[in-house]
């Protein structure tokens, strides 16, 4: 890690939150690209976040929990057919997956359902006797210069890559033999990443959608 | 899971599981919204806020890397981007005139190759802050926890916007020498 003096200092400068409001939104612009620095910002937040211990904790009233609770879990009425519309787009790419198979599974598939708010919408299929993921990608694209990056989580380990995803339909990726026996209970992520994936091996950019896989 | 820890608790918040989200909430959200009130001081804003801090952290829970600190915090790095976020918007006025752009005394840091603070121990900068004069560590400390603009430290202290920058940015760079060492 490396970053300029004026950088670091930047950085601190942010973490302590004394910027100005210009100023903060063109350096949290720089944080979405720049690795580097988000790794300088992590480290004045480890090493100021001590200082909190002169807040006294407060609980907060119930209402706030109940409010996050309708707000992630209970989709309003209101929102139905835009859940529904993505969720029935992601159910026709898993049928057109499963077709595409060129014979009949012998093993048992899995499937993950990925959807965001933006309106990205992939689908993973594992067929387990093959070793293989197809995944099918919708909707919104990544923007320009930049590609979603696949990414399987399991056994609390960090996430593993398994490549970048097409900018539009459908395409295979085969699964290390090392990795075969953790799909089943994994959960797959996407994340928005520089053109050609993570340059790192760690994901980067901000995470698009997860998912576990669910056996079908 | 009577004593399951808050990364391990984070951990499985990234897997979707929701009743390891409940627990998290119970272990961390009074932490959490002192933090909220004491930046953004009115009871109901901070409610808000938090519920919007959750949310982030229900989504974003897969991005936690352990190695770059705790999940504590890690949440409260969010909390407290979020509420300070909502204070600039809450008073756009407080945009001050006239203060310089950022290179201020950038020249004057030492080694920028120097500047790994990635070594997280924690309580180190209480007794950093005590190398700088009262006033200074005054400042910061009031900047982290109460959320103070440049424009309020300089009001509070009494001295031009600019002085208060710099002083500021020299408190930094004494104080990220001291934390690297």
């Amino acid at each position: 890690m490396s970053v300029t003096s004026n950088d670091s200092l930047l950085a601190a400068e942010y973490v302590l939150g004394v910027l100005p409001a210009p100023e903060r939104v063109i350096f949290a612009e720089r944080l979405l690209h720049e690795p580097e620095l988000v790794q300088e910002v992590t480290a004045w937040e480890a090493q100021m976040s001590p200082l909190v211990a002169d807040v006294l904790p407060s609980p907060p009233p119930a209402r706030v929990w109940r409010g996050i609770e309708r707000r992630l879990f209970e989709p309003a009425a209101r929102s139905y057919w835009r859940w529904l519309g993505p969720a029935i787009a992601v159910a026709l790419s898993v049928v057109a997956l499963i077709g595409w198979m060129d014979r009949a599974p012998q093993g048992p598939l899995y499937v993950a359902e990925m959807t965001s708010d933006e309106g990205v919408r992939l689908a993973a299929l594992y067929d387990a006797d093959k070793g293989e993921m197809r995944v099918s990608m919708a909707g919104a694209p990544p923007r320009e210069g930049r590609d979603f990056e696949l990414w399987l989580i399991a056994g609390g380990g960090a996430p593993i890559s398994l490549g970048v995803m097409p900018r539009e339909g459908q395409a295979a990726m085969p699964i290390p033999a090392e990795l075969r026996a953790l799909v089943a209970s994994a959960t797959m992520a996407i994340t928005d990443e520089p053109l050609g994936g993570s340059p790192t091996g760690v994901a980067t950019g901000p995470l698009v959608a997860a998912a576990p896989m669910v056996r079908i | 899971m009577p004593d399951t820890t808050l990364d391990e608790l984070l951990a499985r918040v990234a897997l979707g599981d929701r009743a390891a989200f409940r627990k998290l909430y119970g272990q961390s959200s009074a932490q959490l919204f002192g933090c909220c009130l004491r930046i953004l001081k009115e009871r109901r804003d901070a409610e808000d806020a938090l519920q919007e801090i959750y949310i982030r952290i229900w989504h974003r829970a897969g991005s936690f890397r352990a190695e770059a600190g705790t999940a504590l915090g890690w949440m409260l790095a969010i909390a407290r981007n979020h509420a300070i976020d909502r204070l600039r918007q809450r008073r756009p006025g407080l945009l001050p005139e006239g203060m310089e752009a950022a290179e201020i005394l950038a020249d004057e840091a030492p080694n920028p190759e120097e500047s790994v603070l990635a070594s997280s121990e924690g309580r180190r900068i209480a007794a950093c802050l005590q190398e700088l004069d009262a006033n200074r560590a005054e400042a910061v400390r009031r900047a982290y926890v109460e959320g103070e603009s440049y424009l309020e430290l300089a009001e509070r202290f009494a001295v031009p916007l600019n002085t208060m920058r710099s002083w500021l940015r020299r408190s930094l760079i004494v104080l990220r020498e001291c934390l690297s060492r």
